[in-house]
């Protein structure tokens, strides 16, 4: 099954996650998610992801200067971001163990 | 290296136009995002890969971007190149900048007399900084501007042209620049100090934070609107600075070649008092007690057996006007030859007739036993 239409619905909670401990620009959270195993994630789709929640009120913004090329735009996430991190977390779960109990079903 | 630098150009306009629908502040936000990411990516790429084979078109990654971030579809595909430029609100700020660096730096030749004159740039920079503040750091409207590209066309000639290799030198001049900038903001300061106590702290914080401006305007375009103009006033008072050396330079010179004015020769003196009326047998001297002693000029009357000259204190005036006739010298009234220009405030200004007649020096011939 392509991942990818999976991951659209969840992408919000997966870029919070990733941002929960540490504060990162953009191509930061890409990695994050990559090396999370999240292969397929699209750049593109991560960037805007950012700016989904960054006007959502969930995520504020910094600039850190760069000595070489452009400068990089942090993103961090604030209480608000928390909140619905812990939120989407909890319905992540009884949506995916509803899942499983289905999945498990049709195994037996 | 520069072909992917052009490339990431490239990539970024296209970005840019496929995204030219958007409000401009979000465009503004999602290309520093861009920008970073694109610039980062560039430098992963193999020798043959483009930044296309990994992020897809331009067009590609902003329609992702766009169904991520939830903004709407792509109304109209406008092609780049009639895309009106209008944009009036960047525009006037891009000019108002350019226009209040040039005041500055002519104001900034004037600073030192008149630190007031600063006020006028100054209203320019901050109404126009006003226009595109929110229109964040890298004020790519600005950046998008013909004007702006032909400028930065310029400013990137080809790699390897002694063009590039002497602009490539004065950028690596630039954090040399900003100290110097900070010392000449400084020296003006401080020539200001004793006589503008309000230019000096202006200038003073202009010097100060003109330091920070630099690298910040690296990062943040809007850093801009304070480091150019510091830049002008820091220029504007070098040439004041060289202006007033030259100056005291120049005095100098011309001082050491300087010769006093050749005192005003004169062989007699004539004092009137108050009406007018010669006043004779006066005696002068100096603060020191000193006689003061006209040149004399009585050697046409050194002719043989005319004797010794006439026994009289050098100092009193009026002296008798020596003329020389028949082989004979001749004291003459001084009211005959009493300056014209004498005191013509007074209607009795020194008569021909009637001084001649008071004088007690009438024409006498000199007699060698006085």
């Amino acid at each position: 099954m392509d991942t990818s239409q999976l991951l659209k619905g969840v992408l919000d909670l997966a870029v919070l996650a990733v941002l929960r401990k540490d504060d990162g620009y953009g191509y930061d959270v890409v990695r994050r998610l990559r090396a999370g195993g999240l292969n397929e994630v699209g750049d593109a789709s991560v960037y805007g992801t950012l700016r989904r929640l960054y006007n959502a009120g969930m995520l504020t913004s910094y600039v850190v200067p760069s000595e070489e090329g452009p400068h990089r735009k942090y993103y961090s996430i604030n209480e608000t971001g928390r909140a619905r991190l812990a939120e989407s977390r909890e319905t992540w779960r009884s949506f995916a163990s509803t899942l499983d109990g289905l999945l498990e079903e049709v195994a037996a | 290296m520069n072909t992917q630098a052009l490339g990431v150009e490239h990539y970024l306009a296209g970005m840019r136009a496929a995204l030219d629908d958007l409000p401009p502040n979000e465009v503004a936000e999602i290309m520093e995002d861009v920008e970073a990411h694109v610039a980062e990516l560039s430098t992963e790429l193999g020798p043959e890969e483009t930044i296309e084979q990994r992020l897809g078109s331009p067009e590609q990654y902003a329609q992702e971007l766009r169904q991520a971030a939830g903004y709407p579809s792509r109304t109209e595909r406008l092609p780049v190149t009639t895309k009106k430029q209008v944009l009036p609100r960047p525009r006037a700020a891009a000019w108002g900048l350019v226009g209040a660096t040039g005041i500055t730096l002519l104001a900034g030749a004037a600073s030192l007399r008149e630190p007031a004159v600063l006020l006028l740039p100054a209203v320019i920079i901050v109404l126009s900084l006003a226009l595109v503040h929110d229109r964040g750091p890298t004020q790519q409207e600005i950046m998008n501007l013909p004007e702006t590209v032909r400028l930065k066309a310029w400013l990137t000639p080809e790699a390897g042209t002694p063009a590039e290799r002497a602009i490539t030198y004065l950028k690596s001049l630039q954090p040399a620049w900003w100290l110097v900038r900070a010392g000449l903001l400084g020296l003006g300061a401080v020539l200001l100090a004793g006589r503008d106590i309000l230019g000096f702290l202006a200038i003073a914080a202009i010097a100060v934070v003109s330091v920070f401006a630099g690298p910040r305007a690296k990062v943040d375009r809007r850093w801009l609107w304070f480091s150019l103009p510091a830049s002008a006033l820091a220029v504007g008072l070098l040439f004041q600075v060289i202006d007033v050396t030259a100056g005291q330079l120049g005095y100098n010179a011309s001082r050491s070649s300087y010769s006093p004015p050749v005192m005003e020769t004169y062989d007699n003196i004539y004092a009137y008092d108050e009406n007018g009326k010669l006043l004779t047998n006066v005696l002068l001297y100096d603060q020191n007690g000193q006689p003061i002693n006209a040149p004399r000029n009585y050697n046409s009357c050194d002719e043989p057996g005319s004797g010794p000259e006439p026994v009289i204190p050098a100092n009193r005036y009026p002296r008798p006007q020596i003329d020389y006739e028949n082989g004979r010298c001749y004291t003459v009234a001084p009211s005959v030859t009493a300056p014209s220009s004498s005191p013509s405030t007074t209607s009795s200004a020194p008569s021909s007739s009637g001084s001649a007649t008071s004088s007690p020096v009438s024409p006498t011939s000199v007699s060698p036993s006085k």
